[in-house]
């Protein structure tokens, strides 16, 4: 089991992760999501005792990181963002300098190698300089490298980037398949691909953790809530308002432009019965509906809503763009009534 | 450990890398053993060896930077940092290993300058004594300049900064004798005795006069581990502030 308990990383005086606290099972497949810069790679590097925190511990199987670097990071399998690969090597080359400095018994690395290289699939290029590999075949070999050994922890930051849709297929799998063995985090932010091999997830942003559950639980935890998605002619804030003032309409989750002054609105509705007083209430303002469809909420509006929370602390590009759709809005006020007169 | 160090011998001489530098090293020393043999008039025909390990030492500390000015500045650049600082090893032995590797680089290379002793032999008298003691004194400084050149090359992401630095630093090692005998500094004995303490040179004459003293070789190790001392802290601070 890993563990890691009030995890906090400042980087001089900015916080990356603070007080992060969250554990790993034994055999599963902890998903790991996160915005970009949510602090996702930040927390694996500690993990793996590749950065010191600031405060808080990490315990793999009871071992303080910490404290017994070398005990711990022997279970350890880690690949990171960017596959730590050296360019100037050959592939079976550099996977035999790994084992090494993994310490892996002299008398087992060739067939360690063997057994990673076939996993990954990286035989047909073994002896190739890795300076001449595709980002693909890279990124394979890095994870080749992880799992040299058979380390009882895997540690896998964003693993799919880069590889084409069989590929990726094709480590999704090798990832399942590990499972038996191993005790996984992966890091994405790739929702479809955590939600296919995931069972667990910890959503974090702005460096706090927002949810720790499985993907069922949280998609239950929007309830019978329903998504509704609509094309609407019109301009955006008066739309928005408009949908706002309804009854039973629980949250605007994202507008995007489609042409000049038409928008796709997601709507989050406490009922199918809502739909009903939306569509009635923008025809009555003279808004232009084009399309309506509805599904149910998934992973991804889990994601949206849990991290778009704001931080503690609002960033000024926050506060001027408030304050620019609150002069907007004023504005307008001002250009009705001088119409009225 | 060992394969660390055996992977960084590779890069070495998978490479052109370790062929140029001993070629221009091999180089630097043809040209005073040709002039020395040029210069050879009168009755008696002797020129020293110990002569052009001195003046060849203040070619060849240039080139050192260049040796290490990969071993951690590519490291960081490429990100494979991260696969030794998360490999079992510790930074003892991260840098240990590496040490180690330059120095076998360096070893073999002044191993080849024995080519122009050997060809002295052959027609002529070597004094095998004071060769040792010029070996002995030239492969002691070299440790020296290596551990600085590993802990420019900590400093920075950059190979070329990395040498830029080493090149400075090795400046600065070469002038301290300079800058002790100045008038500045006569004037001010105490001064003048403290930064003569760190004078390389002249201890390094001592071997090339075939002297070999047990404090000068003390001096070098001590400089040498001290330096080594100061990568693995410059490279845990890395780890800190890293941002």
């Amino acid at each position: 089991m890993i563990e890691i308990k009030n995890l906090t990383k400042y980087y001089g005086k900015n916080a990356a992760v603070r007080n992060i606290t969250f554990s790993v099972l034994d055999n599963e497949i902890l998903g790991f999501l996160g915005p970009n810069g949510a602090g996702k790679s930040t927390t694996m590097n500690i993990v793996t005792g590749y950065l010191p925190s600031t405060a808080g511990n990490v315990l793999i199987d009871g071992i303080d990181i910490a404290q017994e670097p070398s005990k711990a990071k022997r279970m350890i399998g880690y690949l990171p963002e960017i596959p730590p690969v050296y360019v100037d090597m050959k592939v079976k080359e550099y996977l035999l300098f790994c084992a090494g400095i993994k310490g892996i018994k002299r008398s087992e690395r060739k067939a360690q190698v063997e057994n990673a290289m076939d996993k990954l699939k990286v035989k047909d290029v073994e002896n190739r300089l890795i300076r001449n590999l595709s980002k693909g075949y890279r990124q394979r070999v890095g994870f080749a490298q992880a799992i040299l050994g058979d380390p009882k922890y895997l540690i896998l930051d964003e693993p799919t980037v880069g590889l084409d849709p069989n590929q990726v297929i094709e480590v999704r799998n090798l990832i399942r398949s590990l499972k038996k063995d191993h005790t996984i985090i992966l890091s994405s932010h790739i929702l479809a691909e955590i939600q296919a091999v995931c069972e667990r997830v910890v959503i974090i942003s702005h460096g706090e953790v927002r949810a720790i559950d499985t993907i069922k639980n949280l998609e239950d935890s929007l309830g019978g809530a329903l998504i509704l998605l609509m094309k609407i002619t019109g301009k955006k804030s008066d739309v928005t308002e408009c949908i706002r003032n309804i009854d039973g309409v629980v949250n605007i989750i994202d507008a995007s432009m489609e042409d000049e002054g038409v928008y796709t609105y997601k709507i989050e509705i406490k009922d199918d019965g809502v739909r009903k007083d939306i569509m009635t209430a923008l025809v009555k303002n003279d808004f232009e509906i084009d399309e309506v469809s509805t599904e149910k909420p998934n992973l991804e509006e889990v994601f949206v809503k849990l991290t778009a929370q704001p931080p503690r602390k609002k960033g000024l590009k926050d506060l001027l763009d408030e304050y620019d759709d609150e002069a907007e809005a004023s504005d307008e006020q001002n250009d009705g009534s001088k119409e009225d007169k | 450990m060992f394969s660390l160090y055996k992977k960084e011998l590779r890069s070495y001489f998978f490479s052109p890398f370790a062929y140029v530098i001993a070629a221009l090293f091999l180089l630097i020393f043809a040209i005073p053993f040709i002039n020395g043999i040029a210069n050879l008039s009168g009755t008696e025909y002797k020129f020293s060896f110990s002569n052009i390990f001195y003046n060849n030492f203040f070619y060849f500390i240039f080139l050192i930077p260049a040796l290490t000015m990969r071993t951690f500045a590519d490291e960081r650049k490429s990100g494979t940092e991260v696969l030794l600082m998360t490999s079992p090893l510790n930074v003892f032995q991260i840098v240990a290993a590496k040490f180690l590797a330059v120095s076998t680089v360096f070893l073999m290379m002044i191993a080849l300058t024995n080519f122009y002793p050997i060809i002295t032999a052959m027609t002529g008298d070597v004094m095998i004594s004071s060769l040792i003691c010029g070996y002995t004194g030239f492969f002691l400084w070299g440790l020296v300049c290596i551990s600085i050149g590993m802990l420019m090359s900590s400093f920075t992401e950059s190979p070329i900064i990395a040498a830029i630095l080493g090149e400075g630093a090795m400046i600065i090692l070469l002038f301290i004798d300079n800058i002790k005998n100045s008038g500045l500094f006569q004037s001010l004995p105490k001064a003048a005795k403290i930064i003569g303490a760190f004078s390389t040179e002249e201890r390094f004459e001592n071997f090339s006069q075939g002297i070999m003293g047990l404090g000068d070789i003390i001096f070098f190790i001590t400089a040498t581990i001290m330096f080594l001392g100061f990568t693995i802290i410059s490279i845990e601070k890395k780890r800190w502030s890293r941002g």
